[in-house]
């Protein structure tokens, strides 16, 4: 058992302070913090293109495709560290950097790999992708989904609808899950990932704001949209599969982003208690608001350590299964605290408009608040994440 | 970073595991709960010979220079199967300390009884007020040539067993209230020391001490005189780990159990652990083991490499109380009326989970250390 960083490690959590101190606004903690629309997208591609200057924006990938052949602990502390700082742009609309460049290092084509690495290595905005899984009837039953793609020569035809398309509005490409095959016993079989061109015709994007007025989710149709047979990824009909290898690659990071912004709310809140004056005594006098802070703190270290123990599983070769879900529903609850503690403390000062002057600490407590039930649902809801912990690591029976 | 254990933790882990299961079933557990002991003499003594006392004692002290960590190893399998009797009381409140603040002569005239299982230990902290807090030790100690020590103490571990007791004392006042506080080593058996014992739920032995004019000599303090407040300090941070470390293992023994009764329990033709409703109980309480033992672990290894940290210790101290009352009730819950019953196991372990909580300091009291490391 060894609990510390390394050396390198170390070396670039500093690196990427100075970098965060010398790019962002003095105080650039806002409601971007819990869910991940910066509103400003030519500030965040241009961030994009400075993370990639420094070498960091894909920096677990191998030099040959742009990376630094950085360990993946390398990747987690960048990614709590971005997470911590509220650096935008890491991401590459919400796809690219996370699975979409991963999987096609495992799973893609030597043309594509040509093709597409490089536009998501270099920050360029023709390499921002979104992801299309969901659909109106395909939300935790995502294997239910019926968007079909149907040969045509060089060519497949794409019809159907997808829904809660994150950034789509911004993406260059989507990664798109499919139907190939209707005709099947095991509705998970029969599915396939496609790359699709968002300029292609026939693509309709609209937005879908959510309930505080942000656009960040869209639904996207294809209406008689042809893709190249070529953008066709992994093998057609073992989509389902090669699903399982992205979601890895993204729920590893869930934990990480998790921690980064919940430990940077949690250092703003002690600030704020120690600053603020209630009946001629600081906040941070209040045991009531010393205990919530301190269950905060709890749930900071663990789900750090939750982190950084998934990514060492993975270091070691393994594909940890029930860890994700684990990470999940732990990633979700230390927001959950942060966003309604933290309303507790902050007391009247809660309800205001995030954007507005009487926002405290910038809104970012607000922006938790109302950002905390989407990030909930985002990418398996608790209700499935502890089904799958039932199932996979305590032998429970199926219960769906 | 790295998560994974030694060959030498698993096969201590494994070892300790198959010894408990053979020589500490639950049947003995309850019959140790009505031994008027409360510990079996003989499973002490295979404990010695296995090295268990000694574990992290130097070879010169007839030890085997374990870590911190492979003696949380130990305790985890401890709590795991529960272990009625003084280890935690003799290991963790007293011989930690002696090890680190012993002069050369106490440290060679005591670690070596206890590691052969001779002697066993404890410590008198709490006072009638019922607090951690330095400013209630007021059990006084009047220094002649030798001490005289007067007053009480309550919750002391195994007193009725115990060779030892080490005495938290007030030599002096000064400014702070730290100032002035002085451990002794004294003999348990002492003609004016009275025990009387609190019943406990949890059956384990904790007695009300009271020292009516009891004579130590000088040479029997831990540590400086007038210092010992930074002896309690080393105590309680091991302690709160090493109790964590019980309270891992126990909890890991309630999920497996209830994990395990509900695959097999039929209700509506099914199995109940295939209702969301179960399984989404059970899958808390996966987490929240996973939580304590990573933080636990994470605790221990700043205390073997000689850095402790305070916030990581409070923070799993807090969490594992905390986390161990829910998990108990969940799983007895879970288990619906069977686990209400005296002959479930699973009631064992929730009748120890508030011995367990206040045992170095309870929830609040470490989440009040976690705000000021916070620094508020």
């Amino acid at each position: 058992m060894d609990f510390k960083l390394s050396e390198r490690e170390k070396t670039l959590i500093d690196e990427i302070a100075r970098f965060a101190k010398k790019e962002l606004p003095e105080d650039f903690v806002g409601t971007h913090l819990i869910d991940q629309e910066y509103r400003d997208f030519e500030f965040e591609i241009s961030m994009s293109k400075k993370l990639a200057q420094k070498g960091w924006l894909v920096m677990s990938w191998p030099k040959e495709y742009g990376g630094q052949g950085a360990s993946l602990m390398e990747q987690t502390v960048y990614e709590m560290e971005i997470s911590y700082w509220g650096i935008p742009g890491a991401w590459m609309g919400i796809s690219g950097t996370q699975w979409v460049g991963p999987c096609l290092m495992m799973f893609g084509t030597e043309e594509q790999r040509n093709k597409y690495l490089p536009l998501i290595a270099s920050g360029e905005q023709d390499g921002v992708w979104c992801t299309g899984y969901s659909e109106p009837n395909a939300g935790s039953d995502l294997a239910n989904l019926q968007t079909r793609a149907v040969r045509d020569g060089d060519y497949y035809i794409i019809n159907g609808q997808k829904v809660w398309t994150s950034k789509a509005q911004h993406s260059r490409w989507c990664w798109l899950l499919v139907r190939t095959d209707p005709a099947v016993t095991k509705k998970h079989r029969g599915l396939s990932l496609f790359i699709v061109d968002m300029k292609s015709p026939g693509v309709v994007v609209n937005p879908i704001l959510n309930y505080y007025g942000r656009h960040h989710f869209n639904e996207v149709f294809f209406d008689n949209v042809r893709v190249p047979a070529s953008n066709l990824v992994g093998e057609e009909n073992r989509g389902w599969y090669h699903l399982m290898q992205a979601l890895a690659f993204e729920r590893r990071s869930v934990a990480p982003l998790a921690y980064g912004s919940s430990k940077r709310l949690l250092e703003n809140l002690v600030k704020y208690a120690k600053d603020t004056q209630r009946e001629g005594k600081s906040l941070s006098q209040i045991p009531a608001i010393r205990h919530k802070l301190a269950e905060m703190a709890i749930d900071v270290e663990i789900v750090k350590l939750f982190a950084y123990q998934f990514t060492w599983r993975v270091s070691q070769g393994a594909i940890p299964v029930y860890e994700s879900s684990r990470n999940k529903i732990m990633g979700d609850d230390v927001l959950r605290r942060m966003a309604i503690s933290g309303a507790e403390i902050l007391g009247v000062y809660s309800q205001v408009d995030p954007d507005s002057k009487w926002a405290r600490l910038n809104g970012a407590i607000q922006g938790a608040y109302l950002g905390f039930p989407g990030a909930m649902i985002a990418a398996g809801t608790a209700e499935v994440e502890r089904s799958i912990i039932a199932q996979f690591k305590l032998g429970l029976p199926k219960s769906y | 970073m790295d998560f994974s254990f030694t060959e030498e933790q698993e096969m201590l882990r494994t070892m300790a595991r198959d010894f408990l299961v053979t020589e500490c079933p639950k049947s003995k557990v309850r019959e140790l709960d009505k031994d008027e002991k409360g510990y079996d003499s003989q499973m002490w003594r295979k404990m010695a010979e296995l090295g268990w006392m000694g574990l992290v004692f130097p070879e010169e002290y007839g030890g085997t220079g374990a870590s911190f960590v492979d003696l949380v190893v130990l305790i985890e399998e401890m709590g795991r199967n529960i272990l009625p009797g003084p280890f935690f009381s003799t290991i963790a409140l007293c011989a930690l300390a002696i090890l680190e603040f012993g002069t050369n002569e106490q440290k060679s005239k005591f670690l070596p009884q206890i590691a052969k299982g001779e002697t066993i230990w404890t410590l008198a902290l709490m006072e009638p007020t019922a607090s951690y807090e330095t400013s209630e030790i007021n059990l006084s100690a009047r220094s002649d040539d030798d001490y005289v020590l007067e007053g009480e103490k309550i919750f002391v571990p195994d007193a009725h067993i115990a060779n030892y007791i080490l005495v938290v004392a007030r030599t002096g006042k000064g400014k702070a209230p730290q100032a002035g506080i002085t451990v002794f080593i004294v003999d348990a058996k002492s003609p004016t020391l009275k025990i009387e014992k609190i019943p406990t739920m949890a059956g384990d032995r904790q007695f009300q001490v009271i020292f009516n004019k009891v004579k130590v000599s000088k040479n029997d303090i831990l540590g400086v005189a007038g210092e010992g407040w930074e002896v309690i300090n080393f105590i309680l941070q091991r302690a709160a780990v090493l109790k964590c470390a019980e309270i891992s293992g126990a909890c890991q023994a309630v999920l497996d159990m209830t994990s395990a009764y509900a695959r097999e329990r039929v209700q509506f033709d099914r199995p109940i652990g295939s209702f969301q409703a179960v399984q989404q109980k059970l899958a808390d309480m996966l987490i929240d083991v996973e939580a304590i033992q990573y933080l636990v672990y994470q605790a221990a290894c700043g205390i073997s490499e000689g850095e402790p940290s305070r916030l990581q210790i409070s923070v799993a101290k807090a969490k594992a109380s905390e986390a161990y009352e829910k998990i108990c009730i969940d799983g007895i819950t879970a288990h619906g009326a069977i686990g209400f019953t005296f002959d479930h196991d699973i009631g064992l372990y929730y009748r120890r989970v508030k011995a367990a909580e206040f045992a170095a300091g309870d929830v609040d009291l470490h989440r009040g250390k976690i705000a000021a490391e916070l620094g508020l």
